[in-house]
């Protein structure tokens, strides 16, 4: 008989017990049943899937959405002694793959991105393995990227079944009723629905609303001046984030460091690392940051940007206070704001005429611009004018809506949380000031009970010689 | 690279092409780009930034021309430091010491071994072995486990610090301290080098040339036998000719006409000269056939008609005998003879 899922609990990680939600969507895999699990950011998802991988023979697939993290991904697996963990997407040399390939059946877990595996001589390789396990990393994002951006998310549905439906894992932080029906219906499956509250009870909520953005870049110089440390700042934009962490540290002395998607790996893992270890008061990030962060101190995190739903809004504050400990979300709104999530969502958007023209001629159109190749890839899949035209329409429409709920949170005057987690279809504790203080109510640092205590110390230490700290890591 | 990095590359007598700087830089291997590279003693800095993107130089390059430090030709391309700018050309800016060796030296490689080799060492001698390991290639990954369970044991920690401080203390000590700041070990995440140009108030390009200096240092000591990175760092010294240039040239040197070893190793005829040019650019003096190819006759006819300063030659200029006698190639590798330092009397001109 298989040993109980505490005993492997026991055995492969040392923990008496799960943390809430692991064990009721490892019993319902261990049943057979598809599962989607939605579970807070720090619940540990991985060991769902690390611990089903260790109790059953065949191979883990894990479809993962952030290229640049999925190594990052495999280190982990590794460092927890999954040590047969690997990870091909489209950053990955050539030869590199060759060899992961060469050994394809040997490993236990597979990370790929929905692009390698829609690939078709990757899946045939993919159907040669026995899998135990396909897990979707990130679900949500098969609703948030699917249509418009990286369709081939939308494909998984029909990949799964030329894989003989295995038995899957659906995970994500956040997803409300639409979201979750949408990733259900696009991978033909009626899981079991292992969710646990999306809220935070230990985040303070807060909206602030400032005239405009020089007044916006003063309140968040004050902010991260007088918060407890340490925090990150959201961007919509990799260059603001990299303006700002440097503005931020020559203005207040604070150690900043940018982090969003166009660093190089060594500059990645060194902030990741240095923030890890405590050397970094602030972080200026975009959403690039976060998805797989094990830091569970961070004190404060502030929004410089709108996001484009609350689902995103919740998926990055739930990135502080995972120690259970007091801390804030702050959201910076100037009036205007939600014309960038509204341009972005825009750009990568074929109005109904290009559609037209495109399918009437396809060849007359350049492979080069992003959106002429999301058509392509439609058409090429078989997919018709006036269905990609509904899809986008729909698609829209849904912006637009999640958008609207955004912009209902930043405007609301009673109660943030109780807005927050009604999009959730949650229902909220009653308010008290030590809920929330919408735009309307000033922030009061010390009441929550957030303000930095004692100034930064910055008495210059006298730095030892590079001989001394060299020996030193030896 | 900045403004001030760019000013730093330049001539007040010998005006440079910014393009020629570009492709340099992102590692452009052109004949062209070769030789102005040797012509303009920048070819150290061949493949320096492979991800520097097009044309990333303008607006350095115009920034320069608004403060009049350089002055920029009508084609926006030819650029000749202003008097103002000679003086800016400061002597605090960072002279490399090694960079006679970067073109020998595969420094992409050497820099992830080395850093890899470190972080190994340095959580083995903290008896860590759960750690996030640098993001390195897999050929990096696959020479140091070997590597690390031969070397590892007591000593080896010692004996790398040992080496790696004899090698840094041969060099300044501000790019000594680069190095380490730069490197990954037990509690020590390294700092990046944004992070180290900030701190040094250097540009991010100057750290890079320091940490250029101090992974070729590493290299050089790694030539004895006894360096505990002796197997990881020798196989990386190479002829900065690519090899199918090098299998050409031998060819030609076993006798083999243009055409006939065109013919033999299934190129064009125009690929066989650009190889030769290639390897004359890139090969010692010493080692390139230049009697054979080159033969004092054919010398003799250009020098007759060619004095002067050589960048002003031009093959279209030639007279029309010349030009009919012989093409472009042996125009061009008279001149990369004459560049360095050759004159048929025997006597070296610079």
């Amino acid at each position: 008989m298989m040993e109980s899922l505490t005993t492997s609990l026991q055995r492969v990680f040392g923990f008496d017990t799960f943390r809430t939600g692991q064990e009721a969507a490892l019993t319902a895999l261990e049943q057979g049943q598809d599962t989607l699990a939605i579970l807070p950011t720090g619940a540990g998802k991985t060991l769902i899937y690390q611990l089903y991988g260790y109790r059953h023979p065949g191979c883990v697939l894990v479809i993962s959405p952030l290229l640049s993290l999925m190594n990052d991904q495999v280190d982990r697996m590794r460092v927890t002694g999954f040590r047969r963990s690997a990870a091909i997407n489209s950053l990955t040399s050539y030869v590199e793959r060759q060899e992961i390939l060469r050994h394809l059946g040997d490993y236990q877990f597979l990370f790929l991105s929905p692009e390698m595996l829609a690939q078709p001589q990757m899946l045939a390789q993919v159907q040669q393995l026995q899998l135990s396990l396909l897990v979707i990393d990130e679900a949500h994002c098969i609703v948030q990227w699917g249509p418009d951006f990286r369709p081939e998310y939308l494909l998984l549905g029909a990949i799964r079944s030329k894989l003989q439906q295995p038995l899957t894992l659906m995970l994500t932080a956040t997803a409300g009723k639409t979201t979750r029906h949408e990733i259900t219906k696009q991978l033909r499956t009626t899981p079991a629905i292992v969710a646990e509250s999306v809220n935070r009870p230990n985040i303070f909520l807060d909206v602030e609303n400032v005239a405009d953005e020089p007044g916006k870049q003063v309140r968040l110089k004050s902010l991260v001046s007088q918060l407890q440390q340490p925090g990150v700042v959201y961007f919509s934009s990799k260059q603001q984030a990299t303006d700002t962490a440097l503005w931020l540290h020559q203005e207040t002395g604070l150690k900043a460091a940018a982090y969003h998607a166009g660093l190089d790996s060594e500059d990645r893992f060194k902030i990741q690392q240095q923030f890890m270890a405590g050397q970094l008061d602030v972080i200026c990030a975009t959403s690039a940051f976060g998805m797989g962060i094990d830091k569970n101190n961070v004190r404060y995190v502030i929004h410089y940007h709108l996001p484009a739903d609350l689902e995103s809004y919740a998926q990055e504050i739930g990135r502080a206070g995972r120690d259970g400990k007091p801390s804030v979300a702050i959201l910076l709104y100037a009036p205007g704001d939600e014309q960038l999530p509204l341009a972005l969502g825009q750009s990568n958007r074929p109005d109904e005429e290009t559609i037209q023209r495109y399918y009437a001629h396809p060849q007359q159109f350049s492979g080069d611009d992003p959106v002429i190749q999301l058509l392509a890839f439609y058409r090429q899949h078989g997919i018709s004018q006036a269905a990609v035209t509904q899809m986008f329409t729909g698609r829209e429409r849904e912006r637009n809506r999640a958008l609207a709920q955004m912009m209902a949170y930043a405007r609301e005057t009673h109660c943030l949380r109780e807005r927050w987690l009604a999009a959730f279809d949650e229902q909220s504790p009653e308010h008290t000031v030590a809920c929330c203080s919408p735009g309307n109510t000033p922030l009061n640092l010390n009441a929550v009970g957030l303000t930095r205590q004692q100034p930064m110390v910055t008495a210059t230490t006298e730095r030892e010689d590079w001989v001394a700290r060299l020996q030193r890591l030896f | 690279m900045e403004a001030v990095d760019l000013l730093q590359v330049l001539d007040q007598k010998q005006p440079r092409r910014l393009r020629v700087i570009e492709n340099l830089l992102r590692g452009r291997r052109t004949v062209s780009t070769l030789y102005w590279g040797q012509r303009y003693h920048l070819l150290p800095l061949l493949d320096a930034d492979k991800h520097l993107d097009r044309r990333a130089l303008t607006a350095p390059a115009q920034q320069l021309v608004a403060n009049g430090l350089v002055t920029l030709d009508s084609e926006e391309d030819q650029l000749l430091l202003t008097s103002s700018g000679q003086q800016r050309q400061s002597a605090a800016y960072y002279q490399p010491q090694t960079s006679d060796d970067w073109l020998n030296l595969d420094l992409g490689a050497a820099r992830q071994r080395i850093l890899l080799a470190v972080q190994v060492t340095s959580q083995y001698a903290h008896s860590t072995n759960r750690y996030y390991p640098l993001a390195t290639d897999l050929a990096t990954r696959r020479v140091i486990r070997p590597w690390f369970h031969r070397m590892k044991g007591p000593q080896l920690a010692e004996m790398l610090a040992a080496a790696m401080i004899h090698s840094l203390q041969q060099l300044p000590v501000q790019t000594a301290e680069v190095m380490t700041d730069l490197l990954t070990g037990y509690e020590h995440p390294g700092l990046t080098i944004d992070q180290v140009a900030s701190e040094q108030q250097q540009t991010a390009w100057e750290i890079q040339l320091r940490q250029r200096d101090g992974m070729t240092q590493i290299a050089r000591d790694a030539r004895q036998s006894d360096h505990p990175l002796h197997s990881l760092l020798q196989p990386l010294w190479r002829s900065p000719v690519t090899r199918s240039a090098q299998a050409t040239l031998y060819a030609v040197e076993r006798g083999g006409s243009l055409e006939h070893v065109a013919v033999q190793r299934h190129v064009k005829a125009n690929t066989v000269k650009e190889h030769l040019l290639e390897a004359a650019i890139l090969s010692p003096m010493a080692v390139f056939p230049y009697d054979q190819i080159l033969p004092e006759h054919v010398r003799a006819d250009f020098a007759s008609a060619l004095n002067g300063d050589i960048d002003s030659w031009q093959f279209a200029q030639l007279p029309e005998a010349l030009r009919t006698r012989y093409d472009f190639f042996y125009f061009r590798l008279y001149a990369i003879w004459r560049g360095r330092g050759m004159t048929n009397d025997g006597v070296t001109d610079n």
